[in-house]
């Protein structure tokens, strides 16, 4: 393997406690190292940033969901085609990029380990082959468990309490996809909207029939993930996702998995006050200062990002109230005893008062919060936009001057109803930066190598010239170096590279799979046995994270 | 009498993976029975004598057959790749890589009736559901001018309808005596002309407006819809195959979108082969574009055109058959056997309702993958 020695960067490196500190970093064998041989490779990196590589908490790249986006929008990806070279797939661009553009894009844009945060358990085999053809990144992905009739008989059975059973149950379906880690999304509700277009509008909202209320379902399952140990905790979409004044019932979420660790999404969404059928307002300061009382829990922002997104999401009815706002396309589909989804192609308008605010709102969510390693980077891609627009926000952040340009332009109305023209002076630093790009979300994945440049890390690294203009220098970063290996020189792909299956694995009694091949015998079209995902080309290679029972 | 399962039969777009085959000297028997599903392993456990590979349906070795078919495709001016009948997610995978490689035309359909049109997706979405979400909640379902009693012969029984007195009811338009009409507990007859005006009328009736010349089945079907919270529409080539197709299934989408505001609607879509689904969907992962798509300018574009394939010059014809690939061009026919999926060799594949699963290997093979030969052919033709 390459032997690397970057010398003579601006390093960031918040975990381990390095601000800008001019210093070589060396690479061996993909790991960071103390030293290297004096005819190692040296990359002249003075003048420039040196980061870990950026790391995604919460994206929506590969898996069923996002491949009906692409059939649904075959016009959003004609304009911007990516040409085969004799080292690199063909593909398309794009709010939903083809496989091989996802990651090619990806890694020119940095980031060396992306999340799919939304993967139904029964289509596991289909995440796994698209992920096998996602390359440069190294990726990961959680499976959805908030409205599954299995896992509710459990939880009925339990009283809502976290079993032994359920604790059980929940490594089991890891073990048998190969996830990462486990989302609920507006848990209770999705069911009763494949039922009938129902919903759930308070988490003590009983799901008909099955016996379980939506906070019976965040305790007991987000009580299971802590106690097995996972190394990424609960990742919650909340019930009530974009209804005004739903910011009580985020608090209430909050509250309900407060004492135990638990990752909360796309924030900016659930964020709002008003009444259900009117304006929404902000809520932001409120629910931030909240979740900076409790260190426990942390969340990622979902920024919503002025121009084209694809709404695309397990929480289906949301879809049908944005197919309803513009009549445009629209897609469902239900998963049998798992979940839904909802996809709907949508604009965000600066001038329009409600996509006004939500920017504003995920904008007050990173000036607010006083820890930054508890508020991620997102766009919840491509919901609130693409990740290409990544770098903007982080200029958003960086650049006072620039944020209140755009403010400008943006719906007076809505911005006068947040906090941004209240003296929020704040300017991200390129070590906040850093943390809410890598080092935050990293740890909170538990992905102990990844997010920062200790020895022993991952060589995943991303060197920056330091430019002013933020947005220009974190769109173009002028290496990437993903394993040990440069992939990206001068904003070209220099290298194909298949990146690495993280899944985690938890202890549990296998006697769990005569409690659910009953269940799973009454509801799934499934046989039991074939259910499991065990062909080594869709499991192998993959890196296991152990869970650490609590 | 040997038995084999569970395993999963891939004779069908169903892919029930419940199935034990019993194997005997007069034939293969399914259980739970199936005619298709016997046919189709029976087909793929005698093959044993066939030659491994044919240069213009001479005996070859497989070798020899992999130069003529490199040669063949390194010589060729408009490649098409198509078929995909058979095919698992793995071979799709590899086909479209080799695709990209030669910049290729893929047609995830057949040649036959090769005329891909543009499909109605992409005008306006769809609202769809895996088989256990319309057993499970469709009061009514409505089957259009499809004979799945035939072509999925365990639909019925895995959308609910086993035999035993139930509350729901199965609908089906369709003006043939077929097996599936005379299992329906209504039948719609009305002829396959009328149908782009059936589904226009039934949009605006269930608007509660006024449809002139409404016929007494139509406003039952409307009535009958009213009355269920959950309801499913099967269909398939019977109503977009030929002339006027797109507009068709268009109109049953924005039906089915109608009543979606106060029911739950979804439909259901029988691809005309069981790896038309693996196929199409990985076409959509890798290019970003299903159906048709064309590599030839050295990206994807989506292809729409309304005409025949005519202009290839050499064509790859993946798993089409009981488990072969041809490549074929110039006069020349190369054809090299492949382990059948879900036979002899295993591999993943989309039901038609996009549950992805595993295909076994009851009776393992020596014989390479089709995965494994196109991506040996890749190899071959790379500088």
């Amino acid at each position: 393997m390459t032997e690397i020695r970057i010398s003579g960067g601006a390093v960031h490196d918040p975990a381990n406690d390095v601000d800008g500190e001019v210093r070589d970093v060396c690479l061996k064998d993909g790991k960071v190292v103390e030293d290297v041989d004096p005819g190692a490779r040296r990359i002249d990196a003075r003048g420039m940033v040196v980061m870990a590589g950026g790391v995604d908490i919460h994206a929506h790249i590969a898996g069923p969901k996002v491949n009906a986006a692409r059939k649904l929008s075959p016009e959003d990806r004609r304009d911007d085609p990516i040409e085969r070279t004799g080292v690199l797939r063909s593909g398309s661009g794009g709010l939903v990029p083809s496989t091989f553009a996802t990651g090619y894009r990806y890694s020119l844009l940095g980031y060396t380990t992306v999340v799919e945060a939304a993967a139904p358990p029964l289509a596991a085999r289909h995440v796994l082959s698209e992920l096998r053809d996602t390359p440069m990144i190294d990726k990961a992905f959680l499976i959805l468990m908030g409205n599954n009739q299995v896992l509710f008989e459990l939880i009925r059975e339990s009283g809502g309490a976290v079993s032994a059973q359920l604790r059980d149950a929940v490594a089991w379906w890891l073990e048998a996809t190969g996830a990462y880690g486990v989302k609920l999304v507006n848990p209770g509700g999705v069911e009763l909207w494949k039922r009938d277009n129902g919903n759930v509008h308070s988490l003590d909202d009983e799901v008909a029939g099955l016996g379980v209320t939506p906070r019976q379902v965040l305790s007991a399952i987000g009580g299971a993930v802590d106690e097995l140990g996972l190394p990424h905790p609960v990742h919650v979409h909340a019930n009530n996702l974009g209804v005004p004044g739903n910011a009580d019932t985020t608090l209430d979420t909050m509250r309900t998995l407060a004492g135990r660790r638990a990752h909360l999404a796309h924030l900016q969404f659930h964020c709002y006050g008003g009444k259900p059928d009117g304006l929404p307002r902000s809520r932001a300061p409120e629910l931030i200062e909240y979740l900076s009382g409790h260190p426990e829990l942390t969340a990622d922002v979902g920024q919503v990002m002025f121009g084209p997104a694809v709404t695309m999401t397990a929480d289906a009815s949301v879809s049908a109230v944005l197919r309803d706002l513009d009549g445009g396309k629209w897609i469902n589909h239900d998963t049998e005893v798992e979940t839904g989804c909802g996809i709907v192609p949508y604009r965000y308008r600066a001038s329009n008062y409600v996509h006004a605010l939500q920017w504003g709102i995920g904008l007050e969510l990173f000036l607010l919060g006083r820890d930054p390693w508890q508020v991620m980077l997102s766009t919840d891609h491509p919901n609130g936009g693409s990740f290409l627009s990544y770098p903007k926000l982080i200029r958003l952040l960086m650049d006072r001057a620039f944020r209140e340009d755009q403010m400008g332009r943006a719906n007076q109305r809505a911005i006068r109803r947040t906090a941004l023209l209240d003296g929020l002076d704040r300017e991200y630093t390129l070590n906040e930066i850093a943390i809410i790009t890598r080092a935050g979300p990293a740890r909170r994945l538990g992905l102990r190598d990844k997010g920062h440049l200790g020895i022993g890390a991952d060589a995943d690294v991303t060197i920056y010239h330091d430019r002013a203009d933020r947005e220009e220098m974190f769109a173009t970063p002028r290496y990437v170096i993903k394993g040990g290996e440069v992939a990206v020189e001068e904003g070209d792909l220099r290298r194909s590279d298949d990146g690495v299956l993280y899944s985690s694995r938890a202890a549990f009694d296998p006697e769990v799979g005569g409690v659910l091949e009953p269940l799973f015998g009454e509801r799934y079209t499934v046989v039991f046995e074939h259910y499991p995902v065990r062909d080594p080309a869709l499991r192998e290679p993959a890196r296991i994270v152990e869970a650490a029972a609590r | 009498m040997p038995e084999l399962g569970p395993v999963t039969c891939a004779g069908c777009g169903l892919l029930c993976d419940d199935v034990t085959v019993e194997t005997a000297n007069d034939g293969v028997r399914l259980w739970p029975e199936c005619p298709r599903g016997a046919r189709w392993f029976s087909e793929r456990m005698r093959r044993r004598d066939e030659a491994a590979a044919t240069i213009d349906d001479e005996p070859a070795d497989v070798e020899s057959a992999l130069a003529r078919a490199t040669e063949l495709l390194r010589g060729a001016r408009r490649p098409l790749v198509h078929g995909f009948e058979g095919a698992t997610v793995e071979d799709a995978r590899a086909a479209v890589a080799l695709a990209d490689r030669l910049g290729a035309l893929v047609s995830t359909g057949s040649l036959a009736g090769a005329w891909p049109g543009a499909p109605a997706v992409p005008l306006r979405g769809a609202s769809t559901a895996t088989l256990g979400e319309i057993r499970d909640r469709s009061r009514l379902v409505v089957i259009w001018r499809e004979d799945p009693e035939t072509t999925h012969p365990r639909l019925l029984e895995r959308l609910g309808f086993g035999g035993e007195p139930s509350e729901r009811t199965l609908f089906v338009v369709d003006d043939r005596d077929t097996a599936t009409a005379r299992r329906a507990d209504v039948r719609l007859t009305w002829p396959p002309e009328r149908d782009l005006q059936a589904l226009t009328s039934l949009h605006v009736l269930q608007r509660g407006l006024p449809v002139a010349d409404l016929t007494a089945e139509l406003s039952g079907l409307v009535e009958r819809m009213r009355q269920a919270p959950h309801a499913a529409f099967v269909y398939g080539p019977g109503l977009t195959d030929g002339a006027g197709g797109q507009r068709r299934a268009l109109a049953l989408h924005e039906l089915v979108r109608a009543l979606c505001h106060e029911r739950h609607v979804v439909t259901l879509d029988l691809p005309r082969a069981p790896g038309t689904r693996s196929a199409d969907d990985v076409l959509a992962w890798q290019s970003g574009y299903a159906g048709a798509v064309d590599f030839a300018s050295g990206h994807p574009e989506l292809f729409t055109a309304i005409q025949p394939f005519d202009d290839a010059d050499v064509t790859v014809a993946v798993e089409s058959g009981p488990g072969g690939c041809e490549v074929a061009g110039g006069g020349v026919e190369v054809s090299i056997r492949t382990a059948a999926p879900g036979v002899e060799a295993s591999g993943t594949v989309h039901r038609l309702d996009g549950v992805p699963l595993a295909l076994q290997a009851p009776q393992p093979e020596d014989a390479p993958t089709a995965a494994a030969l196109l991506a040996r052919l890749l190899a071959e033709i790379e500088p």
